[in-house]
């Protein structure tokens, strides 16, 4: 047997995301124990009608959320129980609207910094309806074997450990979450375990104090002495005190009390929970609780460190009289499913990767480019160029390699608001269409006719020089196998018309004195070409392919120089229209040819 | 809880209908010489200047001044402005009107499990301090009013006669409602007095305890919140209590000056009996720190950079019981930090570090301690299978 919670106890969860966690970790106590997940809906207005995921072993349950506790309880009628994660700004709303629902019997409260007066007023309503309301700042209640009521009992390891799959002999009650564990932990080391475990909260007036639940755990027959944690600070241990001295209880009583610290302190430093402050005439303090409880005849330890060995000496007894047996342990428990890290990391699985990357790196604290730490890359002097490359190519290029790269990217940034690319994207951007998307209908128009013979002019100029051909020979063998020569031939510039970019590029690089067969080769097909048709000069994508070629970059990388510099003319197209404010645009009928059939009757459908 | 200091007190009295004297918060004498060129009241009547700090026994110290004119209460604020007392420095001067009355009474309003409690006596000031038992109570249930009768009752027990019963029946009545809106924790006037000029009850002090967790409500509590310490917040303090506002869970940090056993402990639970097993073995502490929450890590670094940096100490407690939901292994990575930086800052020489810790991911975290022998810290791990305390003993087995 148990208190509060059992195996019957089934519970909306009134929260978000902290809710979905306690739900998780309740979800592996259920898993535990071999009980079915007690969560059966969440209440959260903001996500009402959707559902949350709660992992239990190795497969998924979905729990229901619901805007309303009323909803909640009309599709799920079992639930008798309600745990609220609401921030402290809502807490009494939610928790009133719990305790208001005739399904439910019992509310626990996990939020902290709820108002005084809002909790006293939800004890107070809870009182009157002969409901239990736990909490404020409650870490939650658990009955060893039986159910958990949010996060207590930490990991599941520690649940394992702390032999919270059955039922032991001693109540706990706690006004600090994180000693409830630590009291569990020790009745299970220095006892045979729990039965049940409540955080009542650490505020000043928590909606049930410790006498509610001593008279419970005095009805519950399985219970055969009580642990309470106290604090400092308002008379709740006093009144627990009280109560156990009144008359002859079943239960032994043993209390210890935190704040025999304050003794030694400069007057009128307090520390601790919010409930921890002595009284203003000195009432409630930890001696005088420690005092009480001793009159009253519990078993009060000097200090926490005694208090293992207390819990000892009374199990002991009890073993003596017959009142408890020693347990025998289950041989097997269930194994928490581990997820494909843990796994991975306890070298029990192998997986086989989806990806493969050779060139970046961003699980530390930065991004690694082909292993050079981004800051250090900066910090170094390097540039844009140099970045390129080490993604593009995985090389560290040198700084004359650089620079012609920024030169390229310079003179390819834009070419006015007229080609396809620049005219898609302001076309889209006047259709109010937004940047990414706009850039990308320019960056679609990138093509065979269009900014996109790069890669191709620097494939074939590349495979005449690995071949040693003539010019003659690649012309002839371009004509039979693949049709006009890539990076060949301009629509309106020509060789008294030159291309200032093509020129200016050209003398660069020929500046440097470095080898460059592509390019000298590609010249020579201009020569030829040019003689036969003006147009025919080596255009920028020619020129851009043959110089990148000869600085090493791989065939397959050469598109992406145009693509990357008119990127930045495209966006540059996507602002301006937008800082202006453009309006839609459409064509004008006069600048269509309207090359139409004359209006017709249409024929009956057949 | 926390205290308000007496101006804004009264500026809450005053909103729910209570007669306050006149009254002006200053920060320097030019400023109240200003303030007494715009109003009469400064000009023409007595005055009375207090600094306005969270100080005990202003009144031996000198920092009361009563029966002033204006000039004079200019020459006190100039007096009292920058005085030092302890760790406070005197930044403001509240000058009221000096109320003349013959007789002082007393009322209060606290909070109480069930609801609250109204005090009143018919004596004030320090007579009714020595004469507890003269103080009569009305008990009222969270959620409800108290009824008038019932206030004229209890005032007429705590020995009220004539008219004055129900005027003080009223002013307690106010008060009670300037407690229920103002989400206070505790009201105390005293001396309520009876202004010979209009026979109207007046407040002439106000102690003002209010729940900051209700400050969400209360767009109006523009003031500030005094030190609850009988002292200024120190930098540290301030720091930490900086970060424990902005982050999930929290940090906290008290310096304590002159001990030497140093703690950082997880949960504000635990803490307090950490704390309790060092002054049990006659230890000295030398802060007070507690984090809990899974607060991020450089929260928690951040905490163990204050927790380092104390002087003179010679044990770091790094306690903790078994966690529920915060991550050992995350917090501790920020304590690992916060320990290495001490160390290059040169600190930390010659402290002894005691861990002992459990929860989420315990494994990981205690090992992550342990790894720091090797760095040359002087650090002992412990787990869950050494109880909570003994590293307490431990540490200053030595004493």
């Amino acid at each position: 047997m148990s208190i509060l919670a059992n195996k019957e106890t089934r519970v909306v969860i009134q929260g978000g995301p902290a809710g979905v966690n306690a739900a998780r970790r309740m979800a592996e106590f259920c898993y535990l124990i071999k009980q079915p997940l007690n969560v059966e809906a969440f209440v959260y207005p903001p996500e009402a009608g959707k559902t949350n995921e709660i992992p239990y072993g190795s497969g998924l349950i979905t729990v229901p959320v619901y805007a309303t506790v009323a909803e909640a309880t009309k599709h799920h009628p079992a639930i008798n129980t309600s745990l609220v994660y609401i921030g402290a700004d809502r807490a009494m709303k939610a928790g009133m609207e719990a305790l208001d629902d005739p399904h439910i019997k019992l509310v626990s409260m996990i939020t902290e910094g709820v108002p005084e007066k809002d909790a006293k007023l939800l004890g107070a309503h809870a009182r009157k309806l002969g409901k239990i309301f736990n909490g404020p700042s409650s870490i939650g209640i658990i009955s060893a074997g039986a159910c958990r009521l949010g996060v207590i009992g930490g990991a599941y390891d520690n649940l394992v450990l702390s032999k919270l799959y059955r039922e032991g002999s001693f109540g706990v009650i706690t006004k600090s979450g994180g000693l409830s564990n630590e009291i569990i932990w020790i009745c299970s080391q220095f006892a045979d375990g729990i039965t049940t475990a409540i955080g009542i909260g650490g505020d000043t007036y928590p909606g049930t104090d410790y006498v509610t639940y001593l008279e419970m755990f005095e009805q519950d027959p399985q219970t055969k002495a009580v642990v309470i944690v106290g604090e400092m600070g308002g008379d709740l241990e006093e009144r627990a005190a009280e109560w156990y001295g009144a008359q002859k209880r079943r239960i032994k009583l043993i209390g210890i009390v935190s704040g025999f610290c304050q003794e030694s302190l400069p007057k009128g430093m307090k520390f601790g929970h919010a409930g921890a402050k002595e009284g203003m005439k000195g009432e409630g303090s930890a001696r005088s609780k420690s005092e009480a409880l001793k009159r009253a005849g519990a078993i009060v330890p000097p200090t926490f460190g005694a208090l293992g060995p207390a819990i000892k000496e009374v199990y002991q007894e009890l073993l003596k009289s017959g009142q408890v047996k020693e347990i025998v342990e289950p041989t097997s428990l269930p194994k928490l499913p581990k997820t494909v890290e843990e796994a991975m990391k306890a070298d029990e699985v192998i997986v086989t990767p989806l990806i493969r990357t050779t060139i970046s790196d961003d699980r530390g604290d930065e991004p690694y480019y082909d292993g050079y730490p981004a800051s250090e890359l900066i910090n170094k002097g390097y540039d844009i160029p140099h970045v390129i490359g080490l993604l593009w190519d995985k090389r560290l290029i040198s700084k004359q390699e650089a620079e012609i790269i920024r030169r390229i990217i310079m003179l390819s940034a834009d070419h006015g608001p007229c080609v396809s690319g620049a005219y898609a994207t302001i076309l889209a951007a006047c259709a109010g269409i937004g940047m990414a998307q706009a850039v990308a209908a320019g960056l679609i128009m990138i093509g065979p006719r269009f900014g996109g013979a790069v890669t191709d002019a620097g494939r074939w100029f590349k495979y005449a020089v690995d071949n040693k051909m003539s010019v003659d020979e690649f012309l002839a063998y371009m004509k039979k196998n693949v049709g006009p020569v890539p990076g060949i031939g301009h629509r309106v510039k020509s060789l008294r018309n030159p291309d200032k970019r093509v020129k200016e590029l050209v003398a660069y690089v020929k500046s440097l004195n470095i080898k460059t067969p592509c390019l000298d080769f590609a010249l020579q097909v201009e020569q030829v070409t040019a003689a036969k048709k003006e147009n025919l000069i080596l255009n920028v994508d020619g020129t851009m392919a043959a110089i990148l070629v000869d600085l090493g970059f791989p065939v397959d990388s050469l598109n992406g120089f145009f693509i990357l510099a008119r990127t930045i003319g495209l966006i540059g197209h996507w602002v301006d229209q937008k800082r202006q404010d453009s309006r839609l645009i459409r064509l004008f009928d006069y600048l269509v040819n309207y090359a139409v059939p004359k209006r017709r009757e249409v024929p009956p459908l057949r | 809880m926390a205290k308000v200091l007496e101006g804004p007190g009264m500026g809450l009295m005053k909103k729910w209908g209570i007669h306050v004297p006149n009254y002006v918060v200053v920060t320097s004498a030019e400023e109240l010489d200003k303030l007494g060129q715009a109003n009469d009241w400064l000009k023409q009547g007595k005055l009375v200047a207090k600094a306005h700090e969270a100080l005990g026994s202003r009144f031996k110290l000198g920092l009361v001044k009563v029966g002033l004119d204006l000039q004079g209460a200019i020459a006190a604020v100039k007096e009292m402005i920058g005085r030092q007392v302890g760790s406070i420095t005197v930044s403001q001067v509240i000058i009221s009107e000096m109320v003349s009355h013959t007789e002082e009474y007393y009322c209060a309003v606290k909070s109480v499990r069930e609801g609250s409690e109204i005090l009143v006596a018919n004596c004030g000031g320090v007579e009714v301090e020595s004469n507890w038992d003269r103080v009569k109570r009305l008990l009222v249930e969270i959620g409800q009013q108290p009824a008038h009768e019932e206030l004229e009752r209890v005032v007429k027990d705590a020995g009220f006669t004539g008219p004055l019963i129900k005027k003080m029946a009223d002013f307690a009545a106010k008060l009670f409602t300037c407690f229920d809106n103002e989400d206070a924790q505790y009201l105390e006037v005293n001396p309520v007095v009876m202004r010979e000029s209009d026979g109207e009850l007046v407040a002439l002090d106000a102690v003002t305890l209010l729940d900051a967790d209700a400050k969400f409500r209360h767009p109006d509590w523009n003031f500030q919140f005094a030190a609850e310490f009988g002292r200024a917040y120190t930098k540290n303090e301030l720091e930490i209590m900086a970060i424990d506002s902005k982050i999930k869970g929290s940090v906290k940090f008290i310096e304590i000056p002159g001990g030497d056993t140093a703690m950082l402990p997880a949960g504000g639970g635990a803490s307090v009996y950490y704390s309790d097993a060092v002054v049990a073995l006659g230890g000295k502490l030398a802060n007070y720190a507690e984090y809990s929450g899974d607060p991020p890590d450089w929260a928690v670094e951040a905490l163990t950079e204050k927790v380092c940096s104390l002087p003179g100490i010679k044990n770091i407690i790094v306690g903790g019981a078994i966690a529920n939901f915060t991550d050992v292994k995350k917090t501790f990575g920020g304590i690992i930090n916060g320990f290495r930086k001490a160390k290059a800052d040169g600190k930390l020489k010659g402290v002894k570090i005691w861990v002992r810790r459990g929860g989420p991911r315990e494994k990981e975290g205690l090992e992550a301690m342990r790894a720091l022998k090797e760095e040359g810290f002087d650090i002992e791990v412990f787990d869950r299978y050494t109880p909570l305390t003994d590293i307490v003993d431990k540490a200053l087995a030595g004493k």
